[in-house]
């Protein structure tokens, strides 16, 4: 369960900071709605790799312990 | 009746006027903080001043297991070499964090955790301790973070910004995940005791005996989110020292 509320929050948190980053773009160089819609989707592309990347390293972790109970 | 947030507020113990336009009154989060560093400090401080034994006591075993577990992951996430100078600061956090967690536990005290801003700051801090470690173990080089290896040439300009976001996204969802953790927990012994407290006595027992079991839960969920604020820590120091 805990694990499980850990992938959620890095898929939230990343798309949200992917909606900031490209909010501050529209502001800075006045090209609404391009930057909110392209840091949206760069920040689901980056939780989903978070995601991805966490997802691994635990199952790694898993296959080691195994390994580790075999011998 | 009270609001089940009523005891996530901050309100002054001692109120210390102003200095320069900075409000250093003493708050109840500050007390909980001070109580958590004296249980940490206190402890180690007893176990040494009464000398170390070959044959430890009961505080010295509870010490020296918890230093080696944290040790143990050190290790583990970054590497026994460069690991070493990390554990100090890792097994500070760790039992700080976890201290914090235990005490916000006992009914009537303050659950420091639950603030986002001590939580901000921890994970904030950290994330600027990973780029000064990277910054300075690999120079300019420290850049090639944000190109994963084995990504074909066209690719790099969607990469770097993708890279750039998930950077970003670690300290709050290391800040988040304590905070939100913490103050739900919380929110739902307030809840189920409020329950208890205005319902008659033949039904009031019931959410009763769950705050007790929730309490219990409260306890596994102090000790795990302290493991994973100390994790993820770990895993960010290993991620910038390797650089892949």
């Amino acid at each position: 369960m805990q694990i499980a509320f850990r992938l959620g929050t890095e898929l939230t948190v990343a798309t949200f900071i992917g909606a900031i980053l490209g909010y501050g773009v529209d502001r800075f160089f006045g090209v609404r709605p391009w930057g909110l819609a392209l840091g949206v989707i760069l920040g689901g592309a980056a939780g989903s790799l978070n995601v991805y990347r966490a997802a691994m390293s635990l199952t790694i972790e898993d296959e080691n312990t195994e390994d580790d109970n075999n011998f | 009746m009270e609001s089940p947030l009523h005891h996530f507020e901050v309100h002054n113990v001692i109120t210390i006027p102003p200095i320069a336009g900075l409000d250093i009154s003493i708050n109840n989060a500050v007390v909980a903080m001070w109580v958590g560093l004296a249980i940490v400090a206190g402890s180690f401080l007893l176990a040494v001043s009464r000398g170390i034994s070959p044959i430890p006591g009961k505080l010295q075993s509870i010490l020296e297991i918890s230093l080696e577990f944290i040790r143990s992951m050190v290790y583990e996430f970054i590497g026994e070499e460069e690991g070493k100078r990390y554990v100090p600061f890792i097994a500070s956090l760790f039992l700080f964090i976890l201290a914090c967690n235990l005490i916000g536990l006992i009914p009537g005290s303050y659950t420091i955790t639950s603030q986002l801003a001590v939580t901000a700051a921890f994970a904030v801090g950290i994330f600027f301790m990973t780029l000064v470690i990277g910054f300075g173990k690999h120079g300019m080089h420290f850049l090639g973070i944000l190109v994963p290896p084995g990504v074909p040439k066209i690719m790099i300009p969607l990469m770097v910004p993708i890279e750039i976001i998930s950077m970003l996204a670690r300290p709050i969802s290391l800040a988040v995940r304590l905070f939100a953790n913490m103050t739900a927990g919380h929110t739902v012994l307030a809840v189920l005791f409020g329950l208890a407290m205005t319902g008659p006595l033949w039904l009031g027992w019931l959410p009763f005996g769950f705050t007790i079991v929730i309490n219990g839960l409260e306890i596994a969920i102090a000790f795990i989110q302290a493991y994973i604020f100390t994790t993820l820590t770990c895993v960010y120091i290993g991620d910038v020292i390797k650089l892949h």
